[in-house]
C-alpha cells in the first residue's frame, strides 16, 4: 500500500517552567492512502502533539514527517491546502451563521465561489443542517457544532482528513452521524486520522490504530490483530494490556 | 436545600474563585496595581499648577528697571509647588515673529518682551506696555501664564500686559480635540484587536484560521487593515463632532492628520496583538490593557499640559507613544505646523509601530 504520511523518529520536546518534557519520544509510522487510522492513549501519551505536528501546527524538535510527500517543516505551505482538520474544539465563530462560517472556511481555502456555494448546500443537507444554516452558531447544540465543524474542514475536498476526539460529549445519535460521515468520506478515497478515548469508537471505524503510551507507540496493527495478541475479547482490554491500569493526570 | 447549604456551595464557589485568580499571574500584577497608579496619576497629574514652564523673556530695556521684575519672574515659586513656575531663558534684539516661531516649534510656552523705553517710561511715571505671547495652543498653560503674569504685573500699578492671539481664539475645546482623537485611536486600535484576538485564541477560532492555508502574516495584515479603516473612520467623526457641535477651530493639514493616525494605530494595532499573545484569554486581556493603556490617559497631557506635572512623571510620560501622537496632533490641527515640526514625533510613532509589530508577529503562534 501507498504511504500517504511518512513519519519517521518523531521527537517533540517542550520546556516548561526550565524543565524538559519529552511529549513524543522516537516515533515512527506510516499511514496509508484510504485507511482509516486511529491514534489512541492515554491522557499525557502524546496524541495530541503528535496530531499538532502531523497538522503542521507545531514543528517537531527532531525526525521527520512527510504528508502526501511534502515535508512539515519546509512545506507547511503545500500541506495546508490537502488537509482537512476537525479540531477538538469546535471553533466556531459564534456571532456568524453556519452559512458565514462555512463561506469564511471556504474563501480561506481558496474554493471557487459557485463550487463553493454547491458544496455547501450538499454537505448542509448531508448533515441535516439546512434548516439551521442561517442561524448564529453561538445557539446551536454540541451536535450542530460537530457537524458544520466538519463541513468547514472538507469544504475544498482534502486528500487527508484529520479528526481529534471527533464524538467526544456527542449523543449517541450523533455519535452514529459522524461515523457515517466517516464513513462516507472514506469511501471517496479520502484517508482519515483520529485521535479517540472510545475504544467502541476506534474499533468500529479503523483500519489500523496505533496505540500511544508516554510518548512512546507501543503498538500499530488492526484492532482484530490488537486484541488477538494481548488475548483481549474488546479493544479496551487490549488497551490497558498495553498501556496499564494506572490513571493518568 | 438549606440556607446553610446554600451558603456552604457560594463559599467553596468564593474560595474557588479566589484559587483561579491567584495561578493567573498576568490577571493579578494590574489587578492590584491599578489603583495605586491611579491614585499616584491622578494626585499630580490634577494639580492644575504649572512647574518649570520654559519661557522666553526678551529683555530689550536699555534700563535697570526690568531687572528685578525678570528676577522675580524667573524666582516665582506657586504656593502648593517646591519647583519654580518658570523655567526662563533671557535674550534680547529679537523680533515678535522670531519669538513667534519659537513658540511654534515647542521650545517656549510663552514669550514676553520688554521694550526699550521700560525703565525711562516707569522713571517718567508713565504707562509701559510688555508683550506676551503664549502657546495657546495649550490652553491651559496659556491661561495659568497669562492670569500669572496679569496679577503680577497688576501690583506695579503702571504696566499694561499686550496678549496678541498667536493661534486664534482657542479655548481647552481646541486644546483637547486633537488629544482626545489620538487617545480615541489607541484605546481602540489597542483594545478591540487585542480582546478580538484574546477571544479568538480562548475560543479556539483563531487557531481554525491558521489551520487553513493563510499564513499568519495575512491574519495579522487583514486585521490591521480593519482596524486602520474602523480607527480612521472613528477619527473622522469624533472631528465632524469637534466641528459640527463645538466650533473647534482646525489649522493645518488634514493629509498630515491621517499620516500620524495610519502610524499611530498601526502601532495600537501591534501592542493589541503582543498585548493579547502575552494575556492568552480576555480576562486577563482586560486586565492588562488597563495597566498598559489607562496610564497613558493621565500622563501624557491629554487633558492638562505635560508641563503641570512633575519631572519624574514627565520622564515616564517621554516613554509612551500617546505623548508623542498628542503633540504632533496638536501642532498640525491647532498651530498648523508641518512636517518639520512633528518630524520627530513621526519617527517615534513610527519606531513604536515597527517594534510592537514585529514582536506581535513573532508572539502569535500557529499553534493553540
Amino acid at each position: 500500500m501507498e504511504p500517504i504520511i511518512e513519519v519517521r523518529n518523531l521527537t517533540k520536546v517542550f520546556l516548561s517552567r526550565g524543565r524538559k518534557i519529552t511529549a513524543v519520544n522516537d516515533i515512527s509510522f506510516d499511514v496509508f492512502k484510504g485507511e482509516i487510522f486511529g491514534m489512541i492513549g492515554p491522557n499525557g501519551a502524546g496524541k495530541s502533539t503528535t496530531f499538532s505536528m502531523l497538522t503542521t501546527l507545531i514543528k517537531p524538535t527532531n525526525g521527520s514527517i512527510k504528508v502526501a510527500g511534502f515535508d512539515v517543516e519546509k512545506e507547511d505551505d503545500r500541506i495546508r491546502p490537502i488537509i482537512g482538520i476537525v479540531p477538538q474544539k469546535l471553533s466556531l465563530y459564534p456571532d456568524l451563521t453556519g452559512r458565514e462560517n462555512l463561506e469564511l472556511m471556504g474563501k480561506l481555502y481558496d474554493v471557487p465561489k459557485k463550487l463553493m456555494e454547491e458544496r455547501i448546500d450538499y454537505y448542509l443537507r448531508l448533515v441535516d443542517l439546512e434548516a439551521h444554516a442561517d442561524r448564529f452558531t453561538g445557539g446551536f447544540s454540541g451536535g450542530m457544532k460537530q457537524r458544520l465543524s466538519v463541513i468547514c474542514a472538507v469544504l475544498h475536498d482534502p486528500e487527508i482528513i484529520f479528526w481529534d476526539e471527533p464524538t467526544t460529549g456527542l449523543d449517541p445519535q450523533t455519535r452514529q452521524a459522524i461515523w457515517r460521515l466517516a464513513k462516507k468520506f472514506n469511501g471517496e478515497g479520502k484517508t482519515l486520522i483520529f485521535t479517540t478515548h472510545y475504544m467502541e469508537e476506534a474499533d468500529n471505524l479503523c483500519d489500523r490504530v496505533a496505540v500511544m503510551n508516554l510518548g512512546k507507540m507501543v503498538a500499530l496493527d488492526e484492532p482484530a490483530s490488537l486484541k488477538e495478541k494481548s488475548g483481549s475479547a474488546n479493544l479496551e482490554e487490549a488497551f490497558i494490556h498495553l498501556t496499564g491500569e494506572e490513571v493518568r493526570d | 436545600m438549606t440556607i446553610m447549604t446554600e451558603l456552604k456551595h457560594s463559599w467553596i464557589i468564593t474560595i474557588k474563585e479566589f484559587r483561579q485568580l491567584s495561578r493567573k499571574k498576568a490577571l493579578m500584577i494590574p489587578l492590584f496595581l491599578f489603583p495605586i497608579i491611579m491614585i499616584v496619576f491622578f494626585g499630580y497629574g490634577m494639580g492644575g499648577t504649572v512647574k518649570n514652564a520654559p519661557i522666553l523673556i526678551i529683555n530689550d530695556d536699555t534700563g535697570t528697571a526690568s531687572n528685578s521684575l525678570v528676577q522675580e519672574i524667573g524666582s516665582y515659586t506657586p504656593k502648593y509647588g517646591g519647583d519654580p513656575m518658570f523655567s526662563v531663558t533671557y535674550t534680547k534684539d529679537m523680533s515678535q515673529s522670531e519669538a513667534k516661531s519659537k513658540i511654534d516649534y515647542g521650545s517656549y510656552k510663552a514669550v514676553l518682551i520688554i521694550p526699550q523705553d521700560y525703565s525711562e517710561r516707569l522713571a517718567k511715571n508713565e504707562t509701559t506696555t510688555l508683550t506676551l505671547l503664549t502657546d495657546s495652543s495649550d490652553t491651559t498653560t496659556s491661561g495659568i501664564i497669562i492670569n500669572f503674569m496679569k496679577q503680577f504685573l497688576a501690583k506695579t500699578g503702571s504696566v499694561s500686559l499686550n496678549i496678541p492671539d498667536v493661534y486664534g481664539d482657542l479655548e481647552y475645546l481646541d486644546f483637547l480635540t486633537p488629544a482626545v482623537i489620538a487617545l480615541t485611536i489607541f484605546f481602540g486600535s489597542v483594545a478591540t484587536t487585542g480582546s478580538a484576538i484574546a477571544g479568538e485564541i480562548e475560543d479556539g477560532t483563531i487557531i481554525r484560521i491558521l489551520m487553513t492555508p493563510v499564513s499568519k502574516r495575512s491574519v495579522i495584515l487583514g486585521k490591521t487593515v480593519y482596524q486602520l479603516i474602523l480607527q480612521l473612520a472613528r477619527a473622522v467623526i469624533l472631528i465632524f463632532a469637534a466641528f459640527a457641535i463645538m466650533g473647534f477651530n482646525m489649522n493645518g493639514s488634514w493629509l498630515l492628520v491621517a499620516l500620524v493616525l495610519v502610524i499611530f494605530t498601526l502601532g495600537g494595532v501591534g501592542l493589541g496583538i503582543v498585548m493579547s499573545a502575552i494575556a492568552g484569554d480576555m480576562e486577563s486581556f482586560f486586565q492588562l490593557n488597563m495597566i498598559v493603556t489607562l496610564p497613558s490617559m493621565f500622563i501624557t497631557g491629554v487633558f492638562f499640559p505635560l508641563s503641570s506635572v512633575p519631572d519624574w512623571m514627565r520622564y515616564i510620560a517621554y516613554l509612551l507613544p500617546l505623548t508623542y501622537a498628542n503633540d504632533a496632533m496638536r501642532a498640525v490641527m491647532i498651530k498648523g505646523q508641518g512636517l518639520d515640526v512633528i518630524g520627530t514625533d513621526l519617527v517615534v510613532l513610527s519606531l513604536f509601530a515597527l517594534i510592537t509589530f514585529t514582536a506581535g508577529v513573532h508572539l502569535f503562534r500557529r499553534e493553540a
